[in-house]
């Protein structure tokens, strides 16, 4: 008792900076305190959650793999599968449950093939995990939709295509993203024709990820591209040239030509480069008449085409650019010129006293 | 199950192992599961199998070296066939290098993997 007032005293006499500090001292001790408490019972929250979704996780396995050889040939369902579904469609009902059944089928079905994995399908739908899944994309949380969707592409579920598609100018790219995955991974080239409706740019990672799918199909008859090429999304129509390089769309040479004149600058490039991969002559031909209207990034586009398609013909137009102020363009119209007519070339060192031009033609001519 | 052919499941995917170590038993085979590369290695060593199943990739030690523990270290002429995803071409070939036998790509079939091994085994 005598020490408690003693410290009492003692704070009461102490200057008020001393009293400051104590009663800063004693604050932070009780939030330090607080939030070891909060700690330790969160990380035993947290342990505790994780032994229950192991426990579920391995009750929900050991089911699966019941129901998948519990079938038998004189029944459809037999009683033991029906128990089966029974219980997992119980579960299913509390979302945390539902969120470790769905974990269990997908981390078997992605690996597996076959009848199993058709098996793991029906399940999905016995289970109406599908009427879950499909309760989602009506949700106003446009994460709660994405997931949905890409649930709906993990299970294969094309009977979603209707409500899927919906969200196909969502203002969210996931959501977007998403919904493009869904289309392609279930429908293949056939899902493409989203970008028939799309309003929203594509960006240039969706891009790589829906060829990098389509590009894994056995497949690979492309459908008709035109309608893309001529599309008022410029991103589409980008889409759409890649596609025509990829597939060698050739018979889609009218409209990539039309495109050498599109308003987009970065539509005009691509074209560029799609008709010098298809070796289309007469895109050449054009581009030769207006090279001067183009921007300076067009005009090396055009020269590398001219590169790749150059003909014996083509010499007094090479002959206008070989002391172009551009350099790239310098460079490709000595490289074709050298290729074209060797001794023109091998005169032009006689002919020019300037250093520096010398030095690329020397360079060119030993490369 | 004592005379039965005894075989070492590798794979880190548990509900896979669970499924496949069900199916080949069924055949009558003796199944020994690993979910790491460094258990396969002990299972090995410990029960002498007549046919080897492993994932390539598997955390701790991968699936090509266990190859190369089987083929270089054991000197076991025992079939090993590799179960790899799509985009592992490059590691299927080193696999082979090392000496294994045959692949199949996931997603895979177990019907088909039960007459693999059988082919193997018969």
């Amino acid at each position: 008792m005598n020490t408690y007032r003693f410290l009492i005293d003692y704070f009461n006499d102490s200057p008020t900076i001393i009293q400051a500090t104590w009663i800063v001292i004693g604050l932070f001790s009780i939030l330090i305190l607080g939030l070891i408490l909060y700690l330790k019972y969160l990380r035993g929250h947290l342990r505790k959650k994780e032994s229950i979704t192991v426990a579920y996780e391995q009750e929900y396995e050991a089911a699966l793999i019941t129901y998948l050889y519990a079938g038998n040939d004189e029944e459809e369902i037999s009683s033991e599968q029906q128990a089966i579904i029974d219980l997992l469609k119980n579960g299913a009902k509390e979302p945390f449950k539902r969120k470790i059944l769905i974990a269990v089928l997908l981390k078997l079905k992605n690996e597996i093939s076959g009848e199993v994995a058709e098996s793991i399908q029906n399940l999905y739908y016995q289970t109406e995990l599908v009427d879950y899944a499909l309760s989602r994309l009506s949700h106003k949380k446009w994460y709660v939709i994405a997931k949905g969707i890409r649930e709906l592409k993990q299970f294969q579920i094309k009977e979603a295509y209707n409500p899927v598609i919906i969200h196909l100018n969502h203002p969210r790219p996931e959501v977007r993203k998403e919904m493009q995955l869904y289309m392609v991974n279930l429908f293949y080239f056939e899902g493409l024709t989203f970008l028939d409706l799309l309003e929203t740019p594509l960006s240039e990672w969706d891009q790589i990820q829906l060829l990098e799918i389509l590009q894994k199909l056995e497949n690979q008859n492309i459908s008709n591209i035109t309608s893309w090429l001529q599309s008022s999304n410029d991103s589409v129509i980008i889409f759409a040239l890649k596609l025509a390089k990829i597939y060698n769309q050739l018979e889609a040479k009218n409209e990539i030509i039309q495109l050498l004149h599109h308003i987009n600058k970065k539509v005009r490039l691509e074209a560029i480069d799609v008709l010098s991969y298809l070796n289309v002559l007469e895109a050449k031909e054009i581009l030769k008449t207006d090279l001067q209207k183009r921007s300076q990034e067009e005009q090396i586009a055009v020269f590398k085409m001219i590169e790749n398609l150059y003909e014996n013909d083509d010499e007094s137009f090479i002959m206008k650019y070989i002391y172009d102020d551009l350099f790239e363009i310098k460079i490709i119209a000595l490289k074709i010129l050298k290729r074209i007519n060797r001794e023109k070339f091998c005169s032009l060192k006689r002919e020019s006293s300037d250093d520096s031009f010398l030095r690329i033609v020397n360079f060119i001519e030993n490369n | 199950m004592n005379g039965a052919k005894k075989i070492v499941l590798a794979e880190d995917n548990s509900m896979l192992s669970k499924l496949l170590k069900f199916k080949l038993e069924k055949e009558g085979y003796s199944l020994f599961i690993a979910d790491n590369g460094k258990k396969t290695i002990e299972l090995i060593e410990e029960h002498n199998p007549e046919l080897i199943l492993t994932d390539i990739m598997m955390p701790f030690v991968s699936g090509l070296e266990v190859i190369s523990h089987v083929r270089n270290k054991l000197n076991l002429l025992t079939p090993i066939v590799v179960f790899s995803a799509a985009g592992q071409e490059q590691i299927v070939l080193k696999a082979f290098d090392l000496g294994a036998t045959d692949f199949m790509s996931k997603p895979l079939s177990p019907n088909e993997l039960v007459l693999r091994v059988k082919r193997l085994l018969s």
